[in-house]
């Protein structure tokens, strides 16, 4: 009995004191990506810091958009190393946040959920990105407002249209602030055009839709 | 008699600010619950469904705790629930600071979006601090009565 | 301890009832407004006035997709949505799926396209392109 007791006592004991555990330097990293760039990277950092190795069952993002990889597959006790997350920008705007889930077979924490959050710079704010008019509506011009962000300040703004059926006029309305007026030649047909529009001194192009649509307008 | 008369007008006056204060932050919430469940969403401590719930259900708990300090009914009961809450919210926040979330709610949720982290967890701190003192005044007057 | 639960309890009321007031308004399935997503059954009863928006990486819109459906993802946003916008009319309903009910791709495209082409009658389909599958079996 009492041998059965020093047996069950000291199997807790060593299960306490052998363990496994993933130490992360940080789960949230917050990138910058500057303009123009088409990914973002972010390295989490762990540290095994327990007595027995650690190996990563899965580690999975939440988008098609956001690749992540472990540079091992088992961490010995005491070794470093990192999960490299890259998230692919393609035209995505604003604050992006993309998660990671990483499962080991540590006993403790056993998922873990990394962060990555990247701040996509906005140079230009266009609203909207898209004007229509419906077939026979009135041939009145319709705006667009740029703003420029404080990040980037823009003098002057280029406006073209894709297509002559399409006249625009850009009008400065205040500090990096515009307005576009965008005006058909005629509503009785349906005709599309793209407008580049481009900040003075940067290669950078940003895009609105406008077209006159198939259906009639509506009151 | 007189002093005794300004100590006891100056706690009246906390109960006032202190319920006051929770009735303002369960308006606001109360006016966009849809809003508060993304923002509790935000804290990625609980699924989507008791996010939910905790919108609808927290900002009126907030009002009749408030009403209970103004109005001195069901006292005890607000002040413990309230003080509650604001442990439960400063925990939260510390915990979604060290894990890199970027929260814009606090006790006021939106109307508080412009605040900084220091500034969410100074509000927190003050408003613990006052129920703490309103607490310990109440139970000890409780059992100063009691022994009498 | 009684008087919290007294007020734990009146609380309660109101409570449900602003939840049944908002019942429209939220889905305590998903943090999509319920207003804006739909089921693919919904969804096909709109027939001939329903423009389907297929928000998943290119590869997978050409291994298979929704008929019909334009592809429209943020990779490529600049490139596709003139594209989708030459499709749409004011009087259809756009459709936006995605890989599945966790994916944000569908949720992210339906919100560009209310808030920056200004789009009327954007849904998301609920469960995606999964539940699409399932109900072509």
């Amino acid at each position: 009995m009492r041998t059965r007791i020093f047996t069950f006592t000291l199997s807790i004991f060593l299960c306490a004191i052998a363990r496994a555990e993933l130490k992360w330097e940080q789960t949230a990293v917050e990138l910058h990506p500057t303009a123009g760039d088409k990914e973002a990277v972010g390295h989490f950092k762990y540290q095994n810091t327990g007595s027995q190795p650690v190996r990563f069952k899965s580690v999975h993002t939440s988008c098609g958009c956001t690749v992540a990889q472990s540079q091992k597959e088992e961490v010995p006790p005491g070794e470093k190393g990192e999960i490299t997350a890259t998230f692919k920008i393609g035209d995505r705007t604003g604050t992006q946040v993309k998660n990671v889930t990483v499962e080991t077979d540590a006993p403790n924490h056993a998922t873990t959920v990394l962060t990555l959050k990247a701040v996509i710079p906005q140079e230009l704010e266009i609203n909207p990105t898209f004007v229509f008019w419906g077939q026979g509506e009135a041939l009145k011009s319709k705006s667009i407002v740029v703003r420029a962000s404080k990040d980037f300040p823009v003098k002057q703004l280029k406006v073209t249209s894709s297509s002559p059926d399409f006249q625009t006029k850009v009008e400065q309305t205040g500090n990096g602030q515009f307005k576009i007026d965008v005006q058909p030649r005629e509503t009785t047909r349906a005709i599309a055009a793209k407008l580049v529009i481009q900040p003075e001194d940067s290669p950078k192009v940003f895009y609105a839709t406008v077209s006159v649509t198939n259906a009639p307008a509506t009151q | 008699m007189a002093e005794i008369a300004k100590v006891k007008f100056a706690w009246r006056i906390m109960d006032l600010v202190v319920g006051g204060v929770f009735i303002y932050a369960g308006v606001v919430k109360a006016f966009q619950p849809v809003r508060f469940a993304s923002d509790i969403d935000n804290y990625k401590i609980l699924p989507w469904t008791i996010s939910v719930g905790l919108a609808f259900y927290l900002p009126w708990l907030e009002i009749l705790c408030g009403l209970a300090l103004i109005l001195r009914r069901l006292y005890l009961g607000g002040l413990s629930i309230l003080t509650a809450l604001v442990l439960i919210f400063s925990g939260v926040t510390i915990a979604a600071k060290v894990r890199g979330l970027d929260i814009t709610c606090g006790c006021f949720g939106h109307a508080s979006q412009n605040w900084s982290f220091s500034g969410h967890l100074a509000l927190d701190l003050v408003i613990l601090a006052a129920l703490l003192a309103l607490y310990f005044k109440v139970t000890s007057e409780n059992r100063l009565q009691n022994a009498v | 301890m009684r008087q919290a639960l007294v007020l734990a309890a009146l609380a309660l009321l109101p409570g449900i009832g602003q939840a049944i007031y908002f019942r429209d308004k939220v889905s305590w399935q998903s943090p999509i407004p319920a207003s804006e997503m739909v089921t693919v059954a919904q969804a096909r009863a709109w027939d001939g006035n329903v423009i389907w928006v297929d928000a998943r990486p290119d590869v997978e819109f050409e291994r298979d997709h929704v008929p019909d459906a334009v592809p429209l993802n943020e990779d490529r946003w600049n490139e596709l949505l003139p594209q989708f916008l030459a499709t749409w009319s004011p009087e259809k309903r756009v459709v936006v799926y995605c890989s599945s009910q966790s994916c944000n791709a569908s949720r992210e495209v339906a919100r560009r396209l209310r808030g920056e082409a200004q789009l009327k009658d954007v849904f998301v389909l609920q469960g995606g392109w999964e539940e699409w599958l399932k109900s072509r079996k």
